[in-house]
């Protein structure tokens, strides 16, 4: 199984993206409701200064129903994903949401994932965690691993083949 | 009474953030928590939910069944492991179809989430069950008013809703835990600002550039060190410490622990046992023990 599976396969990704599609709208409805623009998300958020991304105008091109200009933005892509615009709107809006719906359809749509996402899901898919044990340089340069600091085994998957089924469910399972 | 939990591990702190895992097995044990390890655990999601939510909810699942299956209470010192954790129970418990969805796929490894266990961090779990009192009797080596900042992390005060182990806009139970230390906690301005770990992945020099700001304003103001609670927090606080002073053009000399490191000295604990060796800022600023 390989990363193609789980984010670009044909059929199963197109309900994929008709769940995404379903969970955008709802969202879109209820923001048009709710959101009145008063900008307290983007006045908290963390990548505001540094990265120039504004959620409350995310929010309003998503109730604008600008969707695929969104999907393929990079901006979606500066989020820490703090969770104060989330904790602070008065209106319980949760930009943060938003934008976690919107890079899943991004990817969903088969548009390239950034960075070291696909490494981190290809590690998952082979052994259950985003990486392996890792050598660790100490104060005095000295390298180490974990067992030689008489830390116990890692725990991980036992039975990778059963681990991989479970999460085919996931890129093959119809809605 | 004594109170056991499986530690889930998650994926940084077993596979390079060392330190608050040794910090972690010598510290908790003394103060009645018994640590059980177990097999088959896998990743949280969390880094996943940029990727596919679904996939996130699945993992989380998958760890919650497999400790359902021993019996055993949850304690993730990652902070976005016990989010993970705890919004794919808050969504399980909430979403009976999603939880059916859930459970048929984790069928293929023979698990099954069908109780809400407590999922504890770092933090509810050393002032909540352990409680100050009973730190207080463990108190070997006071931190003689030592000026230290703490790094909460959004990840375990955010989103209240789903229930987090300390308040959203002010946490203040490491404070607490660091005056029964005999440290001196120092509010300060930034207290609640990101340390830029989730931009990791695809933006790290931006990344970066928050650990920096962060830690250069607490060098400005003159306070003697930090600690977190967050293998990720520490990452990017400790072990990339040089390279964040650099995007923000400071030479960055701030010494920052594991609260459960400081803890450790503060029992009378050799730095060595708590892997102090592993911290790469300047811890030996503190002069604690046997730092060096
Ligand atoms: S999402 Fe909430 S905080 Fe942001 S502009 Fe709309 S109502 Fe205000
Ligand atoms: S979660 Fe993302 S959008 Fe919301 S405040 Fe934080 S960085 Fe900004
Ligand atoms: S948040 Fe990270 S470190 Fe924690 S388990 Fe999940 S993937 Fe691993
Ligand atoms: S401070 Fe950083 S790593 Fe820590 S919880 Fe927040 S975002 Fe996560």
């Amino acid at each position: 199984m390989s990363i193609i599976d789980l984010t670009s396969m044909g059929e199963p990704q197109s309900d994929l993206r008709k769940e995404l599609n379903d969970r955008l709208t709802k969202l879109q409805d209820e923001i048009s409701d709710y959101c009145f623009q008063c900008a307290k998300c983007t006045s908290g958020c963390e990548s505001h200064k540094l990265l120039e991304l504004e959620p409350h105008k995310i929010v309003a091109l998503l109730k604008r129903g600008l969707l695929n200009e969104l999907v393929n933005s990079d901006v979606i892509w500066t989020c820490m994903t703090c969770l104060k615009c989330r904790e602070r709107c008065p209106q319980r809006v949760a930009p943060v949401e938003i934008l976690f719906a919107l890079k899943n359809m991004a990817v969903a749509s088969g548009k390239q994932i950034p960075g070291k996402y696909t490494g981190m899901l290809q590690s998952i898919l082979s052994m259950g965690l985003i990486q392996d044990i890792q050598q660790t340089t100490t104060r005095t340069n000295k390298t180490l691993k974990r067992d030689e600091l008489g830390l116990p085994p890692l725990s991980k998957p036992i039975d990778v083949v059963k681990f991989q089924a479970g999460i085919m469910k996931i890129a093959m399972e119809k809605v | 009474m004594k109170k056991k939990y499986s530690l889930f591990p998650g994926c940084l702190m077993p596979t390079e953030q060392y330190a608050y895992e040794l910090s972690i097995r010598e510290t908790l044990p003394l103060l009645g928590v018994e640590l059980v390890d177990v097999e088959g655990f896998s990743c949280c999601g969390e880094p996943m939910k940029s990727v596919n939510q679904l996939l996130t909810v699945y993992l989380s699942a998958r760890n919650l069944a497999i400790a359902e299956k021993h019996h055993l209470d949850v304690f993730a010192p990652c902070a976005m492991c016990h989010l993970a954790l705890t919004e794919c129970q808050h969504i399980l418990e909430e979403n009976p179809a999603m939880k059916e969805r859930i459970n048929g796929m984790l069928a293929a490894e023979g698990l099954q989430y069908t109780v809400k266990r407590q999922v504890v961090h770092t933090v509810d779990l050393l002032y909540d069950q352990v409680g100050i009192e009973k730190i207080k009797e463990h108190v070997k080596k006071p931190l003689n008013g030592l000026k230290i900042a703490a790094h909460y992390g959004c990840h375990i005060i955010r989103p209240s809703e789903i229930g987090r182990p300390d308040d959203s806009e002010n946490p203040q139970k490491i404070e607490a835990i660091l005056k029964v230390l005999g440290a001196e906690p120092v509010n300060y301005p930034q207290k609640l600002d990101c340390c830029g770990a989730p931009l990791l992945a695809n933006l790290p020099e931006s990344a970066l550039t928050k650990t920096g700001q962060k830690l250069q304003a607490i060098q400005e103001q003159g306070i003697q060190g930090m600690v977190d609670v967050c293998p990720w927090c520490h990452k990017m606080f400790d072990s990339r410490q040089t390279k964040a002073g650099e995007t923000v053009a400071a030479k960055l000399d701030v010494p920052v622990l594991y609260l459960t490191q400081l803890l450790g000295l503060a029992m009378g604990i050799s730095g060595e046992k708590l892997g102090l060796e592993l911290n790469l800022s300047p811890v030996e600023k503190l002069q604690l023990g046997d730092v060096k």
